[in-house]
């Protein structure tokens, strides 16, 4: 009986993963499957190899500016990553490290803007932009992501395994409090950083509506909203649209798959 | 005159309303080993810290070599800190953990290298200068850290609980390491442990804290033949002193005590203060001075007996009272058995209500 209910049981754990496994994997399939066909066959449901990648790439790239539409994107996420860990690494260490009377309160007033939704705060931004000059320039889309409370409270939580005797032998060893950050903090987490990396350029990769908000000319637009762009035409070229969208996949997953151990690692504890 | 290595006087810490360390006077001279001793709590690691410059000094003056330190930077105090984690830095091999301290000092290269191979050689680090701290083993990863405190050749080592992460093993190993280290360096250091075995063996000097004072400082045979009060008479000896509730008497025309519980009256002759017929005490009994032929005895009612070969543990009642008594060697003795365990009245302690010690 205990047998039985100990197959039972892993047979269902297994058919359910399975089907979670299928459902997260079949639209890459279809995907890279669509990209080889061409939009009537797409629209009908085929779900097979064709022979229309070379003219879906052709199609795409007469379409698009590829490799300045990438430069926009990777600039973006790039600076825009960069700036996000600088600033929250700094905040996250510090709300940990340093002892202050009103530390939590502030700290629990940054935490509180995450239940704030984005739709609520799209247009005060816009306003502000609109003030600062910024509307269609790539700082548009950078400046608002940099102070990020999610990051901010995941550098606190990683810095609480930061072991304060480190900070300790770094004063007793004459570093000032800068130098403890740089030489110290900064390499002993940085399995921390590659995972706040990952987690902070997927997200500015694939960031979709303040961009298409914010930037106006071709000249200035990300793959995301390229993508976006070619699927809603009038008559949509969905062997493109598929190119599309696996370029647009390509660096988030080559990003993960290099520092997937230390993601890893920074999402487990960063400490060894 | 001559100063003292270390010296603090009137030292107070508060953290906010609380008062921590409540006005500690210490002096400790040139290559003395000091332990500062006592339970969980009572300010021994804080009071390092103090020295060290990494808590801020409430009030009184911290005296290095003869200048005040109160507020001077902690690379600059001449002390070097060895930690109960060891805070290597994990980035960094061992040759770069040793010589980091020298390399924000501005100490030239060579001499940096030179200064690393000296300490390597004292404590046989040599062939693991190029490891980073994560393929050492406990004990190796303790001597880096000491290592690390050499080359600066601080006028101060301070040691906070730097054993406690070590197998009981590997303690007494480091711990001998530690004594023969101090005799080749003659360095004044300051220790912190809770472990008294680490503090007896380890000390020149004891400090035993409490609640953020100071109970008594002394050697450590001082302080285990003849303590100031009751706590550090329990708190030094292992197993710790038994304690019996008597009362003073006349017997005979002469001064004695009588253990309450047992009714036993015991000769007070070697006590130089008069105590009036009445007065309550503490009878302080510790568990080695049972052996046969005193001329006192108790009778002992036997809990359990730990038969450890090279001595006997008799946890027993007197009366209410719990007794623990030490045997050397291996005894014939049970659970369950009542025996008179015999001892001489003149090593019972006394202690008044006060818990101060009566001589």
């Amino acid at each position: 009986m205990d047998r039985l209910t100990r197959t039972l049981s892993s047979v269902f754990t297994y058919a359910f993963l399975g089907i979670m496994a299928f459902l997260s994997i079949f639209p890459f399939i279809w995907m890279i499957l669509g990209a080889t066909n061409n939009s009537n066959d797409i629209i009908t449901g085929k779900i097979g190899i064709g022979s229309a990648l070379i003219d879906n790439i052709r199609a795409f790239a007469a379409a698009v500016d590829v490799p300045l539409v990438f430069w926009n994107s990777i600039k973006i996420a790039l600076i825009s990553t960069a700036l996000t860990l600088i600033v929250a690494s700094l905040a996250g260490y510090g709300f940990e490290v340093f002892r202050s009377k009103y530390r939590e309160r502030v700290y629990n007033g940054i935490l509180l803007t995450l239940m704030v939704p984005f739709a609520a705060l799209m247009i005060p931004l816009f306003i502000m932009m609109g003030k600062l000059g910024l509307i269609d320039t790539h700082w548009a889309v950078i400046l608002p992501t940099i102070g990020s409370a999610f990051v901010i409270f995941y550098f606190r939580q990683s810095t609480k395994a930061f072991p304060s005797e480190l900070r300790d032998a770094a004063r007793v060893d004459g570093l000032k409090e800068w130098q403890i950050f740089l030489l110290i903090y900064v390499p002993v987490m940085r399995s921390t950083y590659a995972a706040a990396f990952i987690i902070v350029f997927m997200a500015s990769w694939n960031n979709y509506l303040w961009p298409l908000i914010v930037l106006q000319s071709n000249e200035m637009k990300t793959i995301t909203l390229v993508v976006s762009s070619l699927a809603s035409a009038y008559y949509p070229d969905f062997g493109a649209v598929m190119v599309s969208a696996i370029l647009a996949t390509l660096p988030t997953l080559l990003v993960f798959f290099v520092m997937q151990r230390q993601f890893v690692q920074g999402m487990t504890g960063s400490i060894k | 005159m001559a100063t003292s290595e270390l010296s603090l006087k009137s030292v107070r810490k508060t953290f906010g309303a609380l008062e921590v360390i409540k006005g500690v006077d210490l002096e400790i001279e040139k290559g003395e080993f000091t332990v500062f001793v006592g339970p969980s709590g009572c300010g021994k690691s804080t009071l390092l810290r103090m020295i060290a410059g990494l808590e801020d000094i409430s009030s009184g003056d911290l005296m290095i070599s003869g200048e005040r330190m109160n507020e001077t930077d902690p690379s600059k105090r001449g002390i070097a800190m060895v930690f109960q984690s060891y805070a290597l830095y994990p980035h960094l091999t061992v040759r770069q953990n040793m010589g980091f301290a020298l390399r924000f000092a501005g100490v030239p290269k060579a001499e940096i290298e030179k200064q690393v191979m000296d300490a390597a050689r004292i404590l046989e680090l040599e062939k693991l200068l190029d490891r980073k701290p994560k393929a050492l083993s406990g004990g190796q990863r303790q001597r880096v850290a000491i290592g690390r405190a050499i080359v600066r050749h601080p006028k101060v080592f301070l040691f906070d609980e730097p054993l406690s992460n070590l197998d009981a093993e590997l303690r007494v190993h480091m711990r001998v390491e530690i004594a023969k280290l101090h005799k080749k360096l003659g360095a004044t250091v300051v220790y912190v442990t809770h472990d008294q075995v680490e503090a007896m063996t380890l000390a020149d000097k004891i400090v035993v804290l409490r609640d953020g004072r100071i109970e008594q400082v002394g050697s450590p045979l001082k302080l285990y033949s003849d303590p100031d009060n009751r706590f550090v008479a329990g708190f030094i000896g292992s197993p710790k002193m038994n304690f019996l509730p008597a009362t003073a008497v006349t017997n005979n025309g002469q001064p004695a005590i009588r253990l309450d519980a047992s009714g036993i009256v015991l000769p007070a002759g070697h006590l130089a203060t008069k105590l009036a017929d009445g007065t309550r005490l503490v009878a302080g009994l510790r568990p080695e001075i049972f052996k046969d032929g005193g001329d006192s005895s108790l009778l002992l009612d036997i809990e359990m007996v730990e038969h450890l070969g090279s001595e006997t543990l008799v946890h027993a009642r007197s009366g209410e009272t719990l007794v623990t008594v030490k045997y050397g060697g291996i005894r014939p003795m049970k659970d369950g058995e009542t025996v008179r365990a015999e001892f001489d009245a003149a090593s019972v302690l006394c202690f008044g209500a006060d818990d101060q010690r009566i001589r």
